[in-house]
């Protein structure tokens, strides 16, 4: 089920029987065909472990199950939407900034102190992203949220990425990360550069990067 | 990329976009625009309300009711005129002798040669004949055919169709469990359960997001039976609409909530 992107803040699903798709609540623009929505109340795929799980992670967006025949359009509040399409890897992404997923991806959700400890846990909160984030897995697509265009910067082994952490929108593959602060006597005197925090990403995937310092 | 593009009086698009936010006239004559949408003009142009002394007749020609020629202004002269609306997303149609409805905040300027009128629709106004009129909207605006349902508030307006009438979505409220959410509220509403249907032929405009920009006053339709919004007989709400889930509805009212 592709995402087409209509325009830069709109985008285009196509429903068939037998799918399913997720989306934020009143994300919805248009649609043609036969097509139902009903609120999750799981907030997502899963049973009620999967809820309660969310619910304690700070994760569950309101979510809604789209069903049906037909094409649907989303888009919300002027955000700009990127799609980006799965082959297998884990996107880690924001609930809040998912804005349609595939109901074929697995859904998860991850703590963010399994990579780096105590260091993830502080990057959590800088990138405003809290103790957990969620993780989509499979083969489809998402349709993620950003504030001002996306650049999708790609990671190599040789060549980690540097990253403001309020411009971070997601990350996918095999990425490691890391909160680099380069914190001196300036900032402690209020004469820092504001840019003491960085989010050094390592590894193989690609970073996705919003042109705004704004979050969501 | 370099730098900011530097714009004289030539350089200007004649009738076109500068960018996506701004739209630059080329007025020989008059135009009509909303009251403080002007950022800029090059040349004489002399810019009147509307309903003073000689521009009296233009009501009579172009708006046919005085009530909202109050919002309206009128760019009379010779010169290039910039309009833009708080960076939202402005786009020009063309009408040939046809007939656009849109949200009354949504339009910005139009050609003296087409004709202003309230639509049926309360908070809509309706273009009629041949020009061109410049609208903004929250996100570029994307065209779509009939039938279509479309949320209300990612509606920018139609042309050429039978205006839209309303469809529910409460499917998911039937049964037990849906009884049940209907009375809780448990498990929320999608959002979704309301749109405008469009069905026939024509062109459904629509804007990228369901952020409504800022409604503007048209005026009051009068009061009188059988004039939609006109609010001359208001029924008892909800009486006859579906119950939305979180409203606890008799429940609600038995238990004093």
């Amino acid at each position: 089920m592709p995402f087409t992107a209509l325009n830069s803040r709109m985008v285009e699903a196509r429903i068939g029987p037998g799918q399913r798709l997720f989306s934020q609540r009143g994300a919805m623009l248009a649609y043609r065909g036969e097509v139902s929505f009903t609120p999750n109340l799981q907030g997502g795929q899963g049973g009620i472990g999967s809820m309660i799980g969310r619910r304690i992670a700070g994760e569950a967006t309101p979510l809604m199950t789209v069903e049906g025949t037909g094409t649907v359009m989303f888009g919300h509040g002027g955000h700009h939407v990127h799609v980006v399409d799965l082959t297998g890897e884990t996107l880690y992404v924001e609930a809040d900034r998912l804005l349609a997923f595939d109901g074929g991806l697995q859904q998860g959700t991850m703590f963010m102190g399994s990579q780096g400890g105590v260091m993830g846990m502080v990057r959590g909160q800088v990138t405003g992203q809290g103790l957990f984030t969620t993780t989509l897995k499979g083969v489809g697509s998402a349709a993620v949220m950003a504030h001002g265009g996306v650049i999708e910067l790609p990671i190599t082994p040789q060549r980690p990425v540097h990253v403001d952490p309020q411009a971070y929108v997601a990350h996918r593959g095999d990425v490691r990360n890391k909160l680099s602060t380069a914190l001196g006597w300036r900032d402690m005197v209020g004469r820092g550069s504001g840019e003491a925090f960085q989010l050094e990403l390592s590894g193989q995937g690609t970073v996705y990067v919003q042109a705004s310092e704004e979050k969501l | 990329m370099t730098g900011p593009v530097v714009h004289d009086v030539h350089s200007l698009p004649a009738d076109d976009n500068v960018h996506a936010y701004a739209f630059s006239v080329e007025l020989d004559g008059q135009w009509f625009l909303q009251k403080g949408k002007m950022i800029a003009y090059y040349g004489q142009i002399d810019f009147h309300g509307i309903g003073h002394g000689r521009l009296d007749r233009l009501i009579a020609g172009s708006f046919h009711s005085p009530l909202h020629a109050a919002d309206w202004v009128v760019a009379e002269g010779r010169g290039k005129m910039l309009l833009a609306d708080r960076a939202f997303d402005v786009n020009s149609f063309d009408l040939e002798d046809g007939n656009l409805t849109i949200r009354s905040g949504n339009l910005l300027a139009f050609q003296p040669s087409l004709s202003l009128k309230q639509s049926i629709i309360p908070g809509f106004l309706t273009l009629i004949g041949t020009g061109k009129f410049v609208a903004a909207s929250n996100g570029p605006v994307v065209f779509m055919e009939p039938p279509i349902r479309v949320d209300p508030q990612a509606l920018v307006g139609w042309a050429d169709c039978p205006s839209p009438c309303h469809h529910y979505d409460h499917q998911y409220l039937q049964g037990f469990l849906g009884g049940l959410r209907a009375h809780t509220g448990i498990g929320g509403a999608s959002g979704e359960e309301h749109q405008f249907e469009f069905v026939g032929a024509g062109t459904v405009l629509l804007q990228s997001t369901e952020q409504l920009m800022p409604e503007l006053a048209t005026g009051a339709v009068p009061t009188e039976a059988g004039v939609p919004g006109g609010g001359g007989h208001v029924p008892q709400s909800g009486s006859q609409l579906p119950q939305l889930p979180g409203n606890l509805g008799s429940l609600q009212r038995r238990f004093g909530l």
